[in-house]
């Protein structure tokens, strides 16, 4: 399988995979892995011939960002040995970080056909579906991905729930919630669309959750006297913001007289939250 | 007849935990995600076996046993309802906790190898004290170590004059900011740059890591996979404190009155908008801690062996810690920021506001106290208690824990922001008594090579 095999393109690859590999000069900017250059250097010389030292070399190349380079190295290990393990992963993400999604796609569609359970592999090719504005495929990739993952970060929910429909979304963040634990990063994607669908109070409960398992609750209650204020409930608001000021009231005095904290009492006095008779520090 | 009781008592024999002498403990024991009641404590064996913590508050009364379900050979127990700021004995095998007697004279034989002597393969009684209560202020000292692990001597020396710089004070925690085994962070790697280098340390006190270029290359911080994540066992759901960040690439906990902030600079987005950015924004707001101390690999300034004004250097994270991130710590009251990355050691000013490149520094605005917060100088930095956005900070990039100073190719060192630069080996002690934080460089001979203090008022 060979994919970016225009001529022009070889020669000037030929080229910049002769120069990095002969010299490193694209390295100087990268100091710490001038040893790991040297040291695949002299490997490669010594064993012109293992694909393997390419790829390590490519990657090296590319976790610093020199995509000519990076693309120099995998085109040798791809002539040498066109199979070896995570070569077309490696080759899919290059092309995606490079902006060039249908190369990824075909890439990344060949490294799951070798090896079905690439997590690696189903998360690039989910992102690479969802630049090419395939929203159906990257949630199918998205859902393999956190099927096979047994501690996804929070980023690949987000990620998924960007492609669904509001209320799909929830559910999918929820599911990160009972997966991962309460993330806060989740809460808040799952609020702004609870209220973009006017579900107030359930995005009300979220806050008051969050507000609960909080050391500092005055933030969140204030949050939810907003969001009942912007649906209008202002009894609730009020409540909220009271609620919130009767929260700073708790806090130790060097906190309460902290710069922030009295800028949102103000505020929440001047909201309409009654401020408790024990208010100011 | 005879054959199924041969058969069963067969079946019994694999179905029986080895014996304790049949495995050899190759890895650890190490502490990990340390809490007021709680401590999980790590080791590798040889060959799979069960996994017991026999533990309690005296040497010779290891009365207390945790487990770990199942056999393995990377074991991973919890201890749970632990006493706060209690010293617990502690050894780790494959069978629980027999009879006092038994321990006595398990642990008299053990005795004097005890917090002095470890090391893989011995069983020995480790002792570990659990963090105080969280909130009131308590004493605490932590280690930090930037870019520790070379193996080489440089990382030994700087180890040895710290042993001997802190004496019989324990090390309450300590902090690894990445890069903490080279080449390639592979647990082989790890095996041969920490766990050898440190039993001690690893077997007494809770080591907090973060992950670093060459860790990444073993490691992948959106799958949670990888050699640093197999390791390591870290708080994703503020077990410790904090808020839940629902990663181990970047997390936070508390220490008595301090609240430590651990990110990761170069394998999590650091987009403004991102996942650690948002949580990072609700991490500060929630902390009622008395200092807030941010460690990460990537630094925020430097002209050591990284320059923060290029662009290409480090794919640009250094910019995007300094310009993205760096504005909303200093927004929420950070006091010290800890990198690695560069192996130097370099330490600024209490400054403020300087998101840009070294020529756009302008001490007038961006030093917030232009002394060099030295008691026996020029006098302490002075912030006051009550949290205060864009006070001042100090960011301190402290990466030759494993790096002796370049005499070929001395960087240049010379970025405005610091007050001090030197290309040393060394390591960073911090110490936290109430409102005073002190802040000494160790460099590998064993001198004090810069110290400061931040006092809270």
């Amino acid at each position: 399988m060979t994919v970016f095999r225009s001529t022009r393109r070889v020669r000037h690859l030929t080229l910049a995979f002769m120069l990095t590999g002969l010299s490193g000069l694209s390295m100087r900017a990268h100091p710490e892995i001038d040893d790991a250059l040297a040291r695949l250097n002299v490997a490669i010389a010594a064993a012109p011939s293992a694909a393997a030292l390419y790829l390590e070399r490519g990657e090296l190349y590319a976790r610093h960002e020199d995509w000519v380079a990076a693309e120099a190295n995998y085109l040798r290990a791809d002539e040498i040995a066109p199979a070896l393990p995570r070569l077309a992963t490696l080759r899919g993400a290059l092309a995606l970080a490079t902006g060039h999604a249908a190369e990824a796609k075909t890439y990344l569609d060949l490294a799951l056909s070798r090896a079905p359970d690439d997590l690696e592999a189903f998360i690039l090719r989910a992102r690479t579906h969802a630049a090419l504005g395939a929203r159906t495929a990257a949630r199918r990739d998205y859902d393999a991905a956190l099927a096979h993952a047994t501690a996804p970060a929070p980023d690949l929910f987000l990620e998924r729930a960007a492609l669904l429909p509001a209320d799909e979304a929830i559910r999918s963040l929820d599911e990160g919630v009972a997966r991962l634990g309460s993330v806060v990063t989740l809460h808040l994607r799952a609020l702004a669309l609870e209220e973009s669908l006017g579900r107030i109070d359930a995005a009300a409960a979220r806050l008051e959750q969050l507000a609960a398992q909080s050391e500092r609750s005055d933030s969140w209650l204030k949050r939810r006297g907003d969001l009942l204020a912007r649906a209008g409930r202002m009894i609730e608001a009020r409540a909220a913001y009271a609620a919130a000021l009767s929260a700073i009231v708790s806090l130790p005095d060097w906190l309460r007289a902290a710069p922030e904290t009295a800028k949102l009492t103000t505020e929440l006095v001047r909201l309409g939250g009654s401020p408790p008779q024990k208010y100011y520090p | 007849m005879k054959l199924r009781l041969a058969l069963s008592c067969l079946g019994l024999l694999f179905a029986l935990p080895p014996l304790q002498s049949a495995t050899t403990v190759i890895r650890g024991p190490y502490l990990q995600s340390a809490t007021s009641t709680s401590m999980v404590v790590r080791w590798r064996t040889d060959f799979a076996e069960a996994s017991f913590v026999n533990y309690g508050t005296e040497r010779t009364q290891l009365t207390s046993s945790a487990k770990a379900e199942g056999i393995s050979a990377e074991h991973i127990v919890q201890l749970t309802g632990l006493k706060p700021g209690t010293k617990y004995f502690y050894s780790v095998g494959a069978v629980a906790a027999k009879v006092p007697e038994a321990a006595k004279a398990k642990t008299e034989t053990t005795k004097a190898a005890a917090e002095v002597e470890d090391g893989p393969g011995k069983a020995a009684l480790n002792t570990f004290t659990t963090p105080p209560p969280v909130g009131p202020a308590a004493p605490m000292r932590f280690w930090v170590l930037g870019d520790p692990g070379t193996k080489n001597a440089a990382q030994a020396a700087v180890r040895d004059v710290y042993y001997k710089f802190t004496g019989n004070r324990a090390t309450d925690f300590w902090l690894i900011l990445g890069d903490n085994a080279y080449p390639d962070g592979t647990d082989s790697d790890y095996q041969k740059a920490i766990f050898e280098v440190y039993p001690k340390t690893l077997a007494t006190s809770p080591l907090w890591p973060a992950l670093g270029n060459h860790d990444g290359k073993s490691a992948n911080s959106i799958t949670q996979s990888g050699v640093y994540y197999d390791i390591f066992t870290l708080p994703t759901r503020a077990q410790a404190g904090g808020v839940a960040s629902g990663t181990e690439a970047y997390y936070s906990f508390d220490y008595a009155n301090a609240h430590f902030v651990c990110l990761d600079s170069h394998d999590s987005a650091r987009t403004a908008d991102g996942a650690m950015m948002q949580w990072l924004k609700a991490d500060l707001a929630a902390t009622q801690r008395d200092w807030i101390v941010a460690f990460f690999h990537h630094p925020t300034y430097t002209k050591g062996t990284h320059d923060s004004d290029k662009d290409s250097d480090s794919a640009g994270r250094m910019n995007d810690m300094r310009a993205i991130f760096l504005p909303v710590l200093e927004q929420g009251g950070v006091d010290l920021i800890l990198t690695g990355h560069s192996h130097v050691y370099e330490r600024s000013w209490l400054m403020d506001g300087h998101y840009g490149k070294s020529p756009t520094f302008d001490a007038a605005q961006h030093v917030k106290q232009k002394v060099s917060g030295r008691a026996d100088g020029d006098g302490v930095y002075r912030k006051p208690r009550a949290r205060t956005p864009h006070f001042g900070d100090i960011n301190i990039v402290t990466g030759s824990a494993g790096h002796g100073g370049s005499l070929t190719k001395p960087p240049a060192l010379n970025h405005p922001a610091f007050y001090i630069s030197l290309n040393e080996a060394g390591s960073t002690v911090v110490d936290i008594n109430g409102l005073t934080l002190d802040v000494t460089f160790l460099n590998d001979k064993g001198e004090k090579r810069d110290w400061f203090s931040i006092v809270k008022e």
